[in-house]
């Protein structure tokens, strides 16, 4: 592993073999360093914090199954395998380990984010003519470096900057109010106006006044509530057993493809093994599944690169990158708007997507406008769309090529969708 | 955490030599275990070993952060020199670190005693589940400028998951929560949890949407005091419709609420706060009347802070929190209490909760209750959401409420702005009339 100056050198050295000896190739090793600037303004405040950040993290198969330590320092971890080897574990196959090398460049310096409150809390304004105040704005610019061994060899690194952050608005009109968050993780700097829109769009419809949805009719998706509704799908292509209500496979209308490619932003996935592009949907078909090194060995295939960490503290498991509908017959979203001819178009949720995959039950509360004869007819503050997924999905009829991609926290991707029929309350 | 006090201190100096400049050192070290338990076995066991510092300075409207990993008294002379030059100050010189004492590493958490335990426990009362039990300690020093350096500790334990329960329609998978400080009588508390979670039950029917009149039994009216007492009395919730309402007669005379981190025996409860601040119990409803904020230090009137500055570790700033919500008890009995109810729901738990204090609304989500009708219990009904709107809640709150307080222990941990951060409560039953229900997943 690389040696960072003033670390003390001998704790890092030893791990593998120590490792090597508890588990005999049958182990895995990682370190993550970091280094972030978050500058978070509200109106007459501003904090600016600065992180260096380390995690050492192992997973190691020993007498049954697996057993896993993550800590910030290498003599922390060398405490923790300790630990992690009193117990007694269920027998679990270790699974079948990558093998290959990969160095990877110096992580590049950072410096804090560029302070962009006043002209976003410009741009809402003059996006909701004075409704909608910007509160909060929090920006992050951060770069890490991640290396993984392995007892089969393995030896990858990647080093990665990234920028993120998180709004808050709130819509104000007579004495209704409504506050939203919007997470975006975006080109650094992050475009301004698109961003201003989604807080208004959130913000301001709910405070129309309340007006009654159709009970059913069409449902036009903004992509940004397509993305959501998909992350609330992910669970699909990572559980080992599909859900019963998939017939035959047949997950969705031919309208519809799935997919998930990261081999964009990163080379290969949490275990060290190499990104991918993998077609879950084709067509309205289930076609493939998301495996990680453990899911794969239990189901008897291959890994498919999707051996995510969500941070050092918690073991990789399987679960999607960077997952996007696609078409292969996709029309403008003005086209799609045109076809509507009673419905509603969902332009921002006002609650979190709720699934229940076992039941094929979903719950989507949106707030939006009325379409009729491809026209947007007034605003409704507040409606709920719920329902079977399986017929929601078998009801897409059509989807546009505009994908855009939201933090979910895993990057979810969305064309406008349009839906033949939903029940609205 | 062997540090130097006097050091760490007199490094802080020039970050408050100003009246009203914060300025502070603060120092985790967690150990958890988690275990992975799926019909009487482990399946994974993952440990984690994690130090930290955060130095602070914070001035008007202004503050600054920097973290480091460890707790080594390098680690702290690196946040320290990273929080100096960020503010404008002279830097802290470089130097070689010291060779602090071996700090204790005696943090075996308890966890092989839980896990015979737990063994025993789950094959009574739960033999096919899958839980993830989980062990936390924490140990946490602040040294801050003008303020005597405080160390406190916690051991908490979480149980969390689903198991499958014989129903009088047949097998019923449920889930549980279970949050409570690592005491003697901890594991005695889990038992008796999971035998509750595992009684036989009717089939529920759908909610019905519309107003109802709600019973909170079991402790669970301290998840809506929470949202929308705590949240909304915390001292930078600028936007809460309670602002304007200082000492304003909201609720009826009978409902105190109090927030009480000295609680030790809940899971929200602590010695100090996050900025070393010993923490007082404040009265977020007294007599019906609206009480004071809770507060940290960078919020603290006159007479100082609450106690109230937590964080969620030490790589994040603190804010004030609420802590455990405490109502004490009343005089009724729960058949009294159910006598009043014509048509409504009793409800015993909660799977979560929000507030949005922009509009002064909240919503509870609940798993299954029952209904009562004149004053009986007839089916179980569920899953639904409860809404309403902070003031007519409280002003819809009964003047009856149970006798009996009791420890709401599905309720462990909130997250506000990202930060999770333990709490708890305890309640008696209450009864509130008028609240909205509607079905939900």
């Amino acid at each position: 592993m690389t040696k960072d100056a003033g670390e003390d050198a001998a704790p890092e050295r030893e791990l593998p073999g120590r490792l090597e000896r508890r588990a005999p190739g049958q182990w895995e090793l990682y370190r993550k360093t970091g280094e972030s600037w978050e500058l978070s303004a509200s109106p007459g405040f501003a904090r600016t914090a600065w992180r260096r950040e380390e995690g050492w993290a192992a997973r190691w198969w020993d007498r049954g199954g697996p057993r896993f330590a993550a800590a910030s320092s290498a003599e922390a971890l060398r405490a923790a395998l300790e630990d992690g080897a009193r117990y007694a574990v269920a027998d679990e196959p270790p699974p079948e380990w990558p093998t290959r090398v990969v160095a990877a460049p110096p992580a590049p310096a950072i410096e804090p984010p560029p302070a962009l409150f006043a002209e976003l809390a410009r741009a809402v304004a003059a996006s909701s003519r004075g409704e909608c105040t910007l509160v909060r704005l929090t920006l992050r610019r951060g770069t890490t470096r991640e290396r993984i061994e392995n007892g089969a060899g393995l030896d990858v690194a990647l080093a990665r900057a990234a920028c993120d952050g998180v709004a808050t608005a709130v819509g104000r009109r007579g004495g209704r109010a409504r506050e939203v968050r919007v997470a975006f993780q975006a080109a650094d700097p992050p475009p301004i106006d698109p961003l201003a829109r989604r807080l208004c769009d959130a913000a301001v419809l709910p405070l129309e006044e309340p007006a009654a949805p159709p009970a059913r009719g069409q449902w036009l998706l903004d992509p940004a509530v397509g993305a959501a509704l998909l992350a609330g799908l992910a669970p699909v292509f990572t559980s080992e057993r599909p859900p019963v209500w998939i017939a035959r496979g047949s997950l969705a209308s031919p309208e519809v493809s799935i997919a998930d490619d990261a081999s964009g932003d990163s080379p290969f996935d949490g275990e060290g093994v190499a990104s991918r592009r993998v077609l879950l949907v084709d067509e309205g078909r289930l076609a493939a599944g998301l495996y990680d090194l453990r899911t794969a060995r239990r189901t008897g295939r291959a890994s498919t690169g999707h051996g995510v960490r969500p941070s050092f503290r918690s073991p990789p498991g399987a679960r999607p990158r960077r997952l996007f509908f696609e078409t292969s017959s996709p029309r403008p979203a003005a086209e799609l708007l045109a076809s509507v001819t009673r419905g509603l178009y969902a332009s921002a949720l006002t609650a979190p997507v709720r699934v229940d995959l076992a039941e094929d039950r979903f719950e989507v509360e949106f707030t939006g406008v009325s379409v009729i004869a491809g026209r947007a007819r007034g605003p409704i503050p507040g409606a709920r769309a719920s329902g079977r997924i399986s017929e929601l999905l078998h009801r897409v009829r059509a989807l546009s090529g505009d994908v855009q991609f939201f933090p979910m926290p895993f990057a979810a991707g969305a064309p406008t969708i349009l839906v033949e029929r939903a029940n609205f309350d | 955490m062997h540090w130097d006090e006097a050091a760490v201190t007199r490094w802080l100096e020039p970050l408050a030599a100003r009246p009203g400049e914060l300025a502070d050192v603060f120092g985790e070290r967690l150990r958890e275990v988690s275990l992975d338990w799926r019909d009487g076995q482990i399946h994974e066991v993952r440990v984690r070993r994690e130090d930290g510092v955060g130095a602070r300075w914070r001035y008007q409207a202004e503050e600054r952060l920097a973290f480091v990993a460890g707790t080594g008294e390098a680690s702290v002379r690196e946040a320290v020199r990273a929080l100096r030059s960020a503010a404008g100050r002279e830097p802290l010189p470089i130097r070689a670190p010291r060779t602090s004492a071996a700090d204790d590493e005696d943090a075996s958490l308890e966890a092989e005693r839980w896990t015979r335990r737990l063994t025993g426990v789950f094959g009574r009362h739960a033999p096919r589940h899958r839980f993830l039990w989980r062990s936390i300690e924490t140990e946490r020093r602040v040294v801050a400028a003008g303020v005597p350096a405080a160390t406190s500790r916690r051991r908490l334990v979480s149980l969390e998951g689903r198991f499958t329960a014989a129903s009088r329609h047949g097998d019923e998978e449920r889930t549980i929560a279970f949050h409570a400080p690592d005491a003697d009588a901890t594991p005695d508390e889990l038992r008796a949890a999971l035998t509750a979670a595992a009684a036989p039950r009717d089939r529920p029917v759908d909610v019905e949407a519309g107003d109802t009149d709600v019973v909170l039994g079991g402790g669970c009216a301290v998840v809506l005091f929470h949202e929308i007492l705590g949240h909304a009395l915390e001292a930078d919730a600028s936007a809460s419709p309670l602002s304007a309402l200082k000492d304003a007669r909201v609720a009826v005379a009978e409902l105190d609420v109090t927030d009480d981190a000295r609680r030790l025996d809940l899971f929200g409860g602590y010695e100090r706060d996050d900025e070393g601040t010993a923490p007082r119990p404040v009265k977020l409803l007294h007599s019906g009347h609206l009480g004071a904020r809770l507060t940290d230090r960078a919020h603290a009137r006159p007479g100082g802070s609450t106690g109230h500055g937590r964080r969620a570790g030490p790589a994040e700033a603190p804010m004030p929190r609420c802590s455990n919500v405490v109502v004490p008890a009343g005089a009724a009995t729960s058949d009294e209490i159910a006598r009043r109810v014509n048509d409504g729901l009793w409800i015993e738990e909660f799977r979560g909760g929000s507030v949005e204090l922009s509009n002064g609304t909240f919503r509870l989500r609940f798993p299954r209750a029952r209904r009562l009708r004149r004053g009986r219990f007839t089916e179980e009904i569920g899953p639904g959401v409860l809404a309403g709107e902070i003031l007519a809640a409280l002003k819809n709150v009964e003047p009856v409420l149970g006798r009996e307080s009791r420890t709401c222990r599905s309720l462990g941990w909130c997250a506000r702005d990202g930060q999770l951060v333990p709490v708890q409560g305890a309640a008696p039953d209450v009864l509130i009339r008028h609240l909205a229900v509607r079905p939900a997943l």
